[in-house]
């Protein structure tokens, strides 16, 4: 039998994703990266994008993420992520009305207010990575 | 003697407080129970996280970061006081403002300064009222929170701190011990204490060689925030399903109370009863005496 990773998307409200898969790629602050099963012990930052999990018949899933942390560790990978959703789940008509909120936000926050600029910056990332990811799973 | 009519009265005013307190105990049980399976539901990141940051501290000993540095003066704290924003919760609220007033005593006696973030408008309220205007307010999340509020209100206290200029953050909450029972805590944020980060290290798995990219150094840098934010979150969370804890209690005695109440001014309305028609036979009685002779 091939052998698979054990792959968990996890946020700090939930477990978003548990499953036997073939590969996962998730984006590092550094690039992307393949992990595959007997892949060397690794712990890295996520930036704000797209995981895609592939399963032994090719079949691909997306999730979005809003950056985190990925440990791999004995063919399991944990993904640690302030937000997650699968592709399937993301309500694209709220996303863009978030990012346009965030961003109409962001227009008015004075730069020196670095608290509420970061978090707006990081709503905004959490946005864009979910529509980027939809447009993707509906190719 | 009491008034039959009144008394009837009473009874029934007593009885329709009694069906609010009861519902409100209802309420209160069932959202317990969600409360709880949020905090359940948040385990599998926490462990998670204890985990990288075990790894990475593992790699990185000895490191220096300014959310683990201890600052020479103490000059200002900052408190975040987690508080509902209902009340008839018993003391839930009650003791969280004591124990924030104690530290601001306490820290003021040493000439430090004092902040407050009021999560719940009793906190917001109440400080308000003391002349005490907090640096931070957030209302109508005590009852769900989300690791985005958390996020949030840890951005108030992470970068002034890593800036020196906050020396210290706690967290004032009620810890969730169990459905009956809360406890009211003080919980030191930052700096975060040296002892969590080597007894994480401690306990990882030393076999495993890890990589880190780029480097362990950084990711701690990244990872010590977030370890912050999951703290805070955390703390919400056990207040939310202690606040349902408490308000059952609460409401628990006071439909007891009611039913108690009921029952005395039952008896004195069975009393008042008697005594009425024992009067009237006297009089009947009296007045055919008074027409035989």
């Amino acid at each position: 039998m091939e052998r698979t990773l054990l792959c968990e998307i996890v946020t700090p409200e939930r477990i978003v994703y548990t499953n036997e898969v073939r590969m996962v790629v998730a984006p590092t602050i550094d690039g992307e990266i393949g992990i595959l099963p007997l892949h060397a012990p690794l712990v890295s930052p996520l930036k704000p994008g797209e995981i895609r999990v592939m399963y032994g018949d090719d079949r691909v899933e997306w999730f979005a993420i809003s950056g985190g942390y990925v440990q791999v560790h004995e063919d399991k990978v944990i993904i640690l992520a302030d937000h997650a959703a699968a592709a399937s789940q993301i309500d694209v008509e709220r996303a863009r009305q978030a990012l346009k909120h965030a961003k109409d936000r962001m227009a008015e926050l004075p730069a020196e207010d670095e608290v509420g600029v970061n978090a707006c910056m990081a709503d905004l990332n959490w946005c864009e990575a979910q529509l980027s990811v939809a447009s993707k799973d509906r190719a | 003697m009491a008034n039959l009519r009144d008394i009837k009265k009473r009874i029934g005013s007593v009885e329709s407080t009694r069906q609010i307190t009861r519902t409100m105990e209802m309420v209160a049980t069932a959202k317990i129970k969600k409360a709880q399976e949020k905090i359940e539901a948040a385990r599998p990141y926490a462990l998670s996280m204890m985990e990288v940051l075990g790894n990475v501290a593992r790699y990185a000993k000895g490191a220096e970061h300014p959310l683990l540095e201890e600052h020479d003066e103490r000059r200002r704290v900052v408190v975040i006081a987690v508080t509902s924003d209902r009340g008839l919760a018993g003391a839930f609220n009650s003791s969280i403002l004591r124990l924030t007033e104690n530290i601001i005593r306490d820290e003021g006696d040493a000439g430090v300064r004092v902040d407050v973030i009021a999560v719940g408008k009793k906190a917001a309220g109440y400080f308000r009222y003391r002349g005490i205007e907090p640096i931070a307010v957030y209302r109508d999340i005590s009852d769900k929170p989300t690791f985005t509020d958390a996020k949030s209100i840890a951005a108030h206290v992470i970068g002034p701190f890593a800036a020196e200029e906050v020396d210290a953050v706690y967290v004032a909450f009620n810890r969730f011990k169990n459905v009956a029972e809360q406890k009211p805590e003080v919980h030191q944020l930052l700096p975060i204490e040296r002892r969590v980060v080597d007894e994480a290290a401690e306990g990882s798995d030393v076999s495993a060689e890890y990589t880190f990219e780029p480097d362990a150094q950084s990711v701690l840098v990244r990872l010590l925030p977030t370890y912050v934010e999951t703290l805070i979150f955390r703390a919400l969370m056990e207040s939310a399903a202690s606040e349902h804890g408490a308000r059952r209690t609460a409401m628990k005695s006071a439909t007891d109370n009611a039913s108690e109440m009921i029952t005395t001014l039952t008896r004195s309305y069975n009393r008042a009863r008697q005594a009425s028609i024992t009067n009237e036979i006297a009089e009947i009685v009296g007045g055919a005496a008074a027409l035989e002779d």
